[in-house]
C-alpha cells in the first residue's frame, strides 16, 4: 500500500457530495459510514454546538430547518452568514462546505486508513474567482495542505473517457444536469488525448429547478395555497419540497407515489393536511419544459461546432436528475444517438476528479519524510502519459553527479539504453508503458568506472491512460481601463497555470502620504470588450500613504495577472518609476442581492427589452427578435426569483443576480445586432482598408491569414452574426495595423491625429512641446523620436469621466 | 494568431508536418528541462532571432496546437516564415494607437487607407 499512489478526487456538489480514489489502475468510489456512495451537502449545528453533517443531518431539515443548512454551495464566494439560532452562531458557506470536505476526507481515511492531504476538487465550470477561492478555503479549513480546482465537465468527461474506446470514438456529449447548474459539453479522444471541442451550459437550471416545478404542482392542490414570496409559507415549501424529491426519486422506479405527511402543515394559521398522489406522468409533464431547456443548449453547442443531430458517437449522463428515465429517453431521441452504459452519473465527477489528480501528479498522501540516501536527483516526467514512450528527464542536485542512468521497468519486461549525464548534472531518457497500466521503473545509476551508486528517490511510476491537456480559462480575464474597455491578458480556454504582463500608463497622479490618493486596477472576467458588461472580481489598489514618491500622470505600470492550475488569482503592479511592486489584490466577495436593488434592475431591464424589441421588429431582424423572446423568458424566471429573495431565500436572490448581469449581456449582443447596418458598413471599410495596408505592405504570411480573415468577415456578414464579425474585424484591423506601421508615414499619421485634439490634453504645456518636438523629428525624418513623442501625447490626452465610470474607476489605460 | 515570434511550431522547436503525438512529446520534455533549468530549452529560434522560452509559452503552444484550427492557422505562419535567425532581433509590429477604437464610436478612426 505504501509504494501505491492514492489520487484523491472529491465532487463537492449543491445537494450531494462524492469522493473517489484511484491507484494508478483502478478507480474506486469511497463509502461513508452508512455505506453510500454519496454524502447529502447539508450541515446541522445544533444547540450544543454540535456539527453533524450528510445524512444524519439531512433528516432535521424538515424538523429543524433553521438550524440545517442546504445548496450553500450556491452561496460561496459570498458575505452571506448562515445562522443556526440554537447554539447562536453564524457560519460562512465555506465553513459548512468545510464540514462537508472534513466528512469526506475522514471517510476515506476510515476506508483506506490513511490521512490524505491533498486532493482534486470539482467546481462548476462557470464558478466565478471568489467561488473558486471560497472553495480552497473550504478545503484548508477542512485540514488539506493542497488542493486543485477541476471544472466539473472536464473532470466528468476524463472519467467517461478513461474506458473509452479510443478507436473511432468520435465526438461524444456530456451532460450534466446537476442540482443546480446544467453543463454540456462536446468531447473527443484522440491519440490517448482527450480534448474539450466545445462547452455551454446554463447556471440557473438544475435538479432544483424539478423539485421547485413539482413543489408548485403539489403546492396548488392544497386547501390553502403557500406562497413562496411569503416568509411565514417558507416551512410549508420546505416540507413539501422535501416530499417532491423523494416523490420524484420513487417515480424513476415506479409508476405512482404516495405524497403524504405526517403532520399537517400550518399555513396562514390553518392546519391542512397532506395527502396526495402523484403519477409518472404529471411529473414528466412538468420537468418536459426543463429538460427541454437543456437539449436547446445541447443544440445550440452542437451547431456551433457543426454537428447536426445524429452525429454523437454516445452521450453520457451525468447527475442525479438524469436517472429519471424521461431525461434518458428524450435526451437520446432529440440528439439521436444512444446513451453510453455502465457509468454512475451520481459519482462520475468524483471519479473524474480522482483520475485528474494523477494527472497533476498529486499523490494524496502526506509525503513521506524518509532519509535520502545516495545521489539527489530531481525528476520530471508526466504521472500519466497517454504516449507509450514518454521522455524523463532529471538532474542531479550537488556535484560529482553519476556518468550515466539508465531506468528498468519493474516487471522486468524493459530497460532503458544508458543516458549520459552531462556536465551540469542533466540527464534525458525514454521510457516504454504497458498499456493502460501503472508502470514502475527503477532508476539505475553508475559511476564512470561502471559500478552502480545509490540515488534518491530510487524509482517513478507513470500510468498510461488517457489524459487532458491542462485545464482552460472557463472565463476571458483582463483589466479594465479608463476608457471603459478591457485589456484582455487571458482568453477564455488559455491552458492553465498562466502568466501574462502589460505595461499600462497611470491617469491621475498618486500624491505620496495621502491616504485618499488611490489608483485602482481593477480585474474583471467576461467575455465582453466593454469593462461594464464584465464583472469586477478583484482589485490591486496604489495607495498614496504606501508608495514611496509621488507616481505622476503618464507613469507607467507593469501590471502581472497569474492563475494557477484551479484558476487562482495573482495580481502585482510594479511601478518602474518608483521601484516599487504593488501585489495586494482586494478579492472581493461576490455582490449581495438586496431584493430592492433586483427589483429595480428588472425594471431597468425591461424597459431595455422593449426599447430594443420595438427597433428589433422596425427593422425585422428576426434573430434579434427570437434572442429577446429567450431574455424576456429568462426575466421572468429571475422574477419568481426576486418574489423569493423577498421571502427570505438568499439563494434565490444570487441566481437572480446573476441572471439579470447574463440578461445585460446578452441585451449588449442583441444592440450590436440591432447596429447591424453600421457595423455592416464598418466591416466593409475594415476589410478595403485592410486589404489595402496588407496588400502593398504585409508579409506574405499576413496576405495568406488576411485571406482567411476576409472569408470569415464575409460568412459572418452573411450569417449577419454581429459578435462574430467583430471578432474577425479586430482581426482584420490587427493585420492593417501590422502592415501600417511598417510604412514610414504611420507614426506622421498618428501624429497629426494626436497633435489635432492637443487642447484636450492633462498638461497642456508639455503635450504643446511634445508637439513642437514632434514636428522637429519629422523635419529631421526621426521615425524613433517620432514614436517616441506620439507615445507620450497618447498618455497625455483624456478619458470621459463616464467612460472611466464604465471601467469600474480604472487609473490606468 | 500569433504570428511569427510565438508560433507554436517555432514555441516547441518542431515542424509543420510534426504528429500530434510528437508535439505532444516535445511539449511534455520541454516542460520537464525548462522546471530543471536546461539550458538548451531556455531559448528557440524564430524568423526574427532567438526568443527566450517559457513554461507559459510552451503550454499556450500546445494547447493551440491541439485545436485543428489553431493548428491550421500556426501551420500556415510557419510554412510561409523565413527560415529562423540565430541574431539580429528585430522588434515586435507596433501595437496600434490606443486611441483609436475599432467600432462602434463612428467618430473613431481607422488607420489611413493607403
Amino acid at each position: 500500500m505504501a509504494d501505491t499512489p492514492l489520487y484523491v478526487g472529491i465532487d463537492l456538489g449543491t445537494t450531494n457530495s462524492a469522493a473517489a480514489v484511484f491507484d494508478g489502475e483502478q478507480v474506486s468510489v469511497v463509502r461513508n459510514a452508512q455505506g453510500a456512495t454519496v454524502t447529502p451537502s447539508v450541515v446541522r449545528v445544533d444547540k450544543q454546538g454540535r456539527v453533524t453533517v450528510g445524512t444524519r443531518a439531512r433528516r432535521f431539515i424538515e424538523h429543524d430547518p433553521a438550524n440545517t443548512a442546504t445548496e450553500f454551495k450556491r452561496l460561496m464566494g459570498t458575505a452571506n452568514g448562515i445562522e443556526f439560532p440554537a447554539a447562536g452562531a453564524t457560519k460562512k458557506p465555506e465553513q459548512l462546505s468545510a464540514e462537508i470536505l472534513r466528512a469526506l476526507r475522514q471517510d476515506i481515511a476510515d476506508q483506506l486508513g490513511v490521512a490524505i492531504e491533498r486532493a482534486v476538487i470539482s467546481v462548476p465550470a462557470l464558478f466565478e474567482l471568489p467561488q473558486s477561492a471560497a472553495t480552497s478555503e473550504a478545503a484548508r479549513l477542512a485540514g488539506f495542505a493542497r488542493v486543485e480546482l477541476l471544472q466539473e465537465p472536464i473532470a466528468s468527461a476524463l472519467a467517461a473517457g478513461w474506458r473509452a474506446d479510443d478507436d473511432g470514438a468520435g465526438t461524444w456529449l456530456v451532460f450534466d444536469l446537476g442540482g443546480g447548474t446544467f453543463d454540456a459539453s462536446l468531447l473527443e479522444t484522440r491519440d490517448g488525448l482527450l480534448r474539450v471541442v466545445g462547452h455551454d451550459g446554463d447556471n440557473f437550471l438544475g435538479g432544483r429547478d424539478f423539485d421547485w416545478a413539482i413543489t408548485e404542482h403539489l403546492a396548488s392542490q392544497l386547501a390553502v395555497v403557500p406562497q413562496r414570496s411569503n416568509p411565514a409559507h417558507a416551512p410549508a415549501l420546505r416540507a413539501l419540497r422535501l416530499a417532491a424529491e423523494d416523490a420524484k426519486i420513487e417515480l424513476s422506479r415506479g409508476e405512482r407515489a404516495q405524497v403524504a405527511l405526517a403532520q399537517p402543515l400550518s399555513i396562514d394559521g390553518t392546519d391542512v393536511e397532506v395527502d396526495l398522489e402523484l403519477a409518472r406522468a404529471t411529473v414528466e409533464r412538468l420537468c418536459v419544459p426543463l429538460v427541454d431547456r437543456a437539449l436547446d443548449v445541447c443544440v445550440r453547442l452542437m451547431t456551433a461546432n457543426g454537428l447536426g443531430p445524429g452525429r454523437l458517437a454516445k452521450i453520457v449522463l451525468v447527475g442525479g436528475p438524469t436517472v429519471m428515465p424521461m431525461v434518458r429517453a428524450r435526451v437520446a431521441a432529440r440528439l439521436e444517438a444512444a446513451i453510453a452504459e455502465g457509468h454512475d452519473p451520481m459519482t462520475l465527477v468524483a471519479q473524474g476528479a480522482a483520475l485528474y489528480a494523477a494527472t497533476a501528479g498529486l499523490d494524496g498522501r502526506a509525503p513521506a519524510a524518509a532519509p535520502a540516501t545516495g545521489h539527489q536527483v530531481w525528476l520530471q516526467y508526466p504521472a500519466v502519459s497517454a504516449d507509450l514512450t514518454p521522455h524523463v528527464v532529471g538532474k542531479f542536485v550537488g556535484a560529482d553527479a553519476p556518468a550515466r542512468v539508465k531506468l528498468a521497468r519493474s516487471d522486468g519486461g524493459w530497460t532503458s539504453a544508458d543516458a549520459s549525464v552531462a556536465e551540469d548534472g542533466t540527464f534525458l531518457a525514454t521510457v516504454t508503458l504497458l498499456p493502460r497500466r501503472a508502470c514502475t521503473f527503477e532508476i539505475i545509476c553508475l559511476a564512470k568506472a561502471g559500478e552502480r551508486v545509490p540515488v534518491s528517490p530510487p524509482s517513478l511510476t507513470i500510468v498510461q491512460g488517457l489524459t487532458i491537456g491542462d485545464p482552460p480559462l472557463s472565463r476571458t480575464i483582463g483589466v479594465a481601463l479608463a476608457n471603459g474597455h478591457v485589456q484582455v491578458y487571458l482568453e477564455r480556454g488559455a491552458p492553465l497555470p498562466a502568466r501574462r504582463t502589460f505595461t499600462h500608463h497611470t491617469v491621475e497622479t498618486i500624491a505620496k502620504g495621502s491616504r485618499d490618493s488611490v489608483l485602482r486596477i481593477p480585474i474583471v472576467q467576461g467575455e465582453l470588450a466593454q469593462a461594464h458588461l464584465c464583472r469586477l472580481v478583484g482589485t490591486l489598489d496604489l495607495v498614496g500613504d504606501t508608495v514611496k514618491d509621488t507616481v505622476p500622470t503618464g507613469s507607467p505600470v507593469e501590471v502581472t495577472i497569474e492563475l494557477d492550475r484551479g484558476g487562482r488569482l495573482n495580481a502585482r503592479a510594479l511601478v518602474p518609476a518608483i521601484d516599487q511592486v504593488f501585489e495586494h489584490v482586494a478579492h472581493l466577495l461576490v455582490p449581495d442581492a438586496e431584493p430592492d436593488a433586483l427589483d429595480a434592475a428588472l425594471r431597468e431591464l425591461r424597459g431595455q427589452l422593449a426599447a430594443l424589441r420595438t427597433d428589433a421588429f422596425r427593422h425585422g431582424l428576426g434573430q434579434v427578435i427570437e434572442k429577446l423572446d429567450r431574455l424576456e423568458a429568462r426575466l421572468a424566471e429571475a422574477e419568481a426569483d426576486i418574489d423569493a429573495a423577498h421571502g427570505g431565500d438568499a439563494d434565490a436572490a444570487q441566481r437572480a443576480r446573476r441572471a439579470l448581469i447574463d440578461v445585460d449581456a446578452t441585451m449588449a449582443e442583441a444592440d450590436l445586432a440591432r447596429k447591424w447596418p453600421e457595423l455592416d458598413a464598418a466591416a466593409r471599410q475594415v476589410a478595403i482598408t485592410a486589404s489595402s495596408t496588407v496588400g502593398f505592405h504585409g508579409t506574405d504570411a499576413e496576405r495568406s491569414l488576411l485571406q482567411e480573415v476576409l472569408a470569415a468577415i464575409d460568412k459572418a456578414r452573411k450569417d449577419k452574426d454581429a459578435a462574430e464579425l467583430e471578432r474577425q474585424m479586430r482581426l482584420a484591423q490587427r493585420l492593417s495595423s501590422a502592415a501600417f506601421n511598417r510604412t514610414p508615414e504611420a507614426w506622421e499619421w498618428y501624429f497629426e491625429d494626436a497633435a489635432s485634439e492637443v487642447s484636450k490634453a492633462r498638461d497642456l504645456p508639455r503635450a504643446q512641446r511634445l508637439v513642437t518636438d514632434g514636428k522637429a523629428a519629422i523635419g529631421r525624418g526621426d521615425t524613433d523620436e517620432l514614436r517616441r513623442v506620439v507615445k507620450a501625447l497618447w498618455q497625455l490626452l483624456p478619458d470621459d469621466s463616464e467612460a472611466r465610470k464604465r471601467g469600474f474607476d480604472s487609473g490606468v489605460r | 494568431m500569433t504570428g511569427l515570434a510565438e508560433n507554436p511550431f517555432f514555441v516547441l522547436g518542431a515542424t509543420p508536418a510534426a504528429s500530434r503525438l510528437e508535439l505532444e512529446r516535445e511539449a511534455q520534455k520541454l516542460l520537464g528541462m525548462l522546471e530543471l533549468g536546461f539550458a538548451a530549452a531556455k531559448t528557440y529560434e524564430t524568423p526574427l532571432g532567438p526568443r527566450e522560452r517559457t513554461a507559459e509559452l510552451v503550454r499556450a503552444a500546445i494547447a493551440a496546437l491541439r485545436d485543428p484550427y489553431q493548428r491550421l492557422v500556426a501551420e500556415l505562419w510557419a510554412r510561409h516564415a523565413p527560415p529562423p535567425r540565430a541574431a539580429g532581433l528585430e522588434p515586435e509590429p507596433e501595437p496600434a494607437s490606443p486611441r483609436v477604437s475599432l467600432w462602434p464610436k463612428p467618430e473613431a478612426r481607422s488607420p489611413k487607407p493607403l
